[in-house]
């Protein structure tokens, strides 16, 4: 029925990491635990790249039945003029912050692409880092962005499988599953040097996403060898609707998930977010995950003390306070960075460069 | 079928020869034999009556499924390196062409510019471009951008049996590649060839390492087995590496029992 | 009869004027194996050697396939 890309069914891809994943015996687990950080630590030295999400907006299109923020819920929705979102991005950067995700849901009305423009220019001027997590966008709106100082987006396929895809999103833009599917590949076409994928782990089979994902990675690395590429690992939280995931994800599988990752592709970056547990993102730091969230709202703004309460896209668990959690990484001899290039790199990758 | 693929052609053997450095032709002819080789390159010369007797053409063309690979040494330029593949082509009858420009003659270390220009070219008239590189990840990429059908990363300098000195190179460059993998230059012993095999390169090139053995025909046929043991170990899978050294408490224990 | 001086693989050779580069191959004894000849930077394919003049000053590259890496 759709015309799926060759990469997503392309085992050789994926060949290395599937006998991985499919041991399940705890010694086999530490033993891949030991490899993840030797690799993490030739290629990564002992840093971890910190970045925060603000949420610019809930407002939203589709009907994702996994999500907080879907169009029949009826939670207040809200969205951050110019002036909140330079008051939410000092007080971000009071915290030590210099690595900015921007938030919203799907595109509507009330939340389109000049309104994430505007967002953009405004980060820009802060932040050395900014990445945006919102919509799919085509290549001259990706093209607008990165001209405007968006360095990075991050676009979860939630799941790649095509038939269960279509039962979770109900209504709304993001039902096409190709658009969102070939969204990484657009935004670097348009000149955005690096891209972040993932699949909403618990939503579908976890190996053969797992598989999906990686086959992703590494397409996107082969044929835009100039981009950057990152992978995150969500697994549903609870969130408000109470949606009951498909397929439960244990901590185990996570983690030798990431682990095999880390062994299969030893450059890219890993990112874990507040999603996880304390205990959890404290003991994958440094076995594999090079990236986290710190210090994270999940509420439309959230960062200024005095914002009203909306809902969140989903529960926080790890919520400590960025000088907390970087005293935890130190501790495990780990060093946490705010900052990477200096804004004066950020220029976008220019088109006669791209593959 | 695990066959090789190089432009349009396959080949069951995943080990290329060179010609060069045998001590006669018939030496040559009899190792590439023992190799089961499907793919020997060849340099020009010119001409010469007093050694005629020494023509090789002929004796490899009696060889069945021997396809011929020229390759353009002694060129210093692109402009050479092209202008001696259109020879190459007119008197082989063969679509392939090592690209191979090393213009200081003391190290022949491959010049990645010339190589570069020629390998476009010669890409858009149509060649099996098959170039020889410094281990440059980078450089790698941009030749298959411009159209070639492998890259062919050096071992290590020409004729100095140093090995896979650029290992860890030949891994980016194969991690990244679209295009097959093929080290050359600088093995100097079956193993070697086996460990690229295992790494994931698609075939390997050996030449002085047979021609200058005691016994090139038999040290041809270990190449062989060598290179199909170390291709089908890969593809078997090869067991997880055991990493670090054992950790005094688990790097585990965090995520508590079982689940 | 008059003659031509060429340059035959980077040396001096005198031939009669008139000469085809199929009468070369003959008079350099070049006939024993495939050779590809190359005049002024020309390639010249076995069909058109009959009708290839040779002229004062040319330039001929005989060449054939080596051993080699």
């Amino acid at each position: 029925m759709i015309a799926l890309p060759a990469w997503l069914t392309d085992e050789r891809l994926s060949a290395e990491i599937e006998p991985l994943l499919r041991q399940t015996d705890a010694e086999s687990l530490e033993r891949l635990a030991a490899e993840a950080q030797a690799v993490t630590l030739r290629r990564f030295g002992r840093i971890i790249s910190l970045y925060a999400p603000l949420y610019l907006s809930n407002f939203c299109s589709s009907g994702c039945v996994y999500c907080g923020f879907a169009s029949d819920r009826k939670s207040p929705r809200r969205k951050l003029d110019a002036s909140e979102i330079e008051k939410e991005l000092l007080a971000m950067k009071a915290l030590g912050i210099g690595d900015v995700l921007l938030l919203t849901g799907e595109r509507t009305a009330a939340v389109g692409f000049d309104y994430l423009r505007r967002a953009v220019e405004i980060a820009a001027r802060h932040m050395p880092r900014v990445v945006v997590e919102a919509f799919p966008m085509s290549v001259a709106e990706y093209r607008g962005l990165a001209e405007c100082g968006c360095t990075g987006m991050t676009i979860y396929q939630e799941t790649y499988d095509p038939a269960n895809y279509r039962e979770l999103h109900r209504w709304g833009p993001k039902q096409d599953f190709l658009e969102r599917l070939e969204t990484p590949e657009r935004a670097i076409t348009g000149g955005i040097r690096s891209v972040g994928i993932g699949a909403l782990l618990g939503l579908s089979e976890p190996v053969g996403e797992a598989l999906a994902l990686l086959r992703h990675a590494k397409y996107l690395c082969k044929t835009y060898w100039k981009a950057g590429i990152s992978v995150s690992f969500p697994r549903i939280r609870p969130q408000e609707g109470g949606f009951q995931p498909n397929f439960t994800v244990s901590d185990r599988f996570l983690a030798r998930m990431i682990f095999a990752f880390r062994v299969g592709m030893p450059d890219v970056d890993l990112v874990l977010s507040t999603r996880e547990s304390s205990a959890f993102r404290d003991g994958m730091a440094g076995l594999g995950i090079t990236r986290m969230s710190i210090a994270s709202r999940t509420t439309v703004g959230g960062y200024v003390e005095s914002d009203a309460a909306s809902a969140s896209q989903f529960e926080v668990c790890d919520d400590r306070s960025a000088e907390a959690f970087c005293a935890a990484l130190r501790a495990k001899n780990l060093d946490p960075v705010f900052k990477n290039w200096d804004a004066a790199y950020n220029n976008p990758l220019a088109s006669e460069e791209l593959a | 079928m695990n066959a090789l693929r190089l432009g349009s052609y396959t080949f069951s053997s995943r080990l290329i020869l060179g010609t060069g450095k045998f001590s006669s032709t018939s030496a040559m002819i009899e190792a590439v034999r023992a190799s089961g080789t499907q793919l020997v390159t060849v340099a020009l010369r010119r001409f010469n009556r007093e050694q005629a007797e020494d023509d090789l053409f002929g004796p490899l063309s009696e060889i069945e499924g021997l396809t011929l690979m020229p390759n353009t040494s002694g060129a210093a330029t692109a402009k050479e390196a092209v202008k001696a593949a259109h020879i190459s082509r007119e008197l082989s009858g063969s679509p392939f062409i090592k690209v191979e420009i090393h213009p200081n003659p003391h190290h022949l270390m491959p010049d990645p510019i010339e190589t570069y220009e020629a390998c476009k070219i010669l890409a858009a008239e149509g060649f099996i471009v098959m170039p020889y590189i410094p281990a440059d990840p980078v450089l790698a990429k941009r030749l298959e951008e411009v159209g070639c059908s492998s890259v062919m990363p050096l071992g290590s300098a020409i004729g100095s049996g140093q090995g896979l000195s650029t290992a860890e190179m030949v891994k980016i460059i194969i991690r990244e590649s679209s295009i097959p993998v093929i080290v050359d230059a600088g093995l100097r012993s079956p193993s070697e060839a086996c460990a690229a095999m295992e790494m994931g390169c698609e075939a390997v090139l050996v030449n002085s390492a047979v021609a200058v053995a005691r016994n090139p025909a038999a040290m041809a046929s270990a190449f062989a087995k060598a290179v199909e043991a170390g291709f089908e170990a890969r593809n078997a899978g090869l067991m997880p590496r055991s990493g670090a050294a054992v950790a005094t408490s688990p790097l585990t224990s965090f995520l508590g029992a079982a689940s | 009869m008059s003659t031509i001086a060429i340059i035959l693989n980077g040396e001096s050779k005198e031939i009669p004027a008139g000469t085809t580069v199929a009468g070369l191959l003959v008079i350099a004894d070049a006939l024993g194996q495939p050779v590809a000849v190359v005049v002024n930077e020309n390639i010249v394919r076995p069909d058109q050697r009959d009708s290839c003049i040779l002229h004062n000053e040319d330039q001929v590259e005989i060449l054939v396939f080596a051993g080699g890496g």
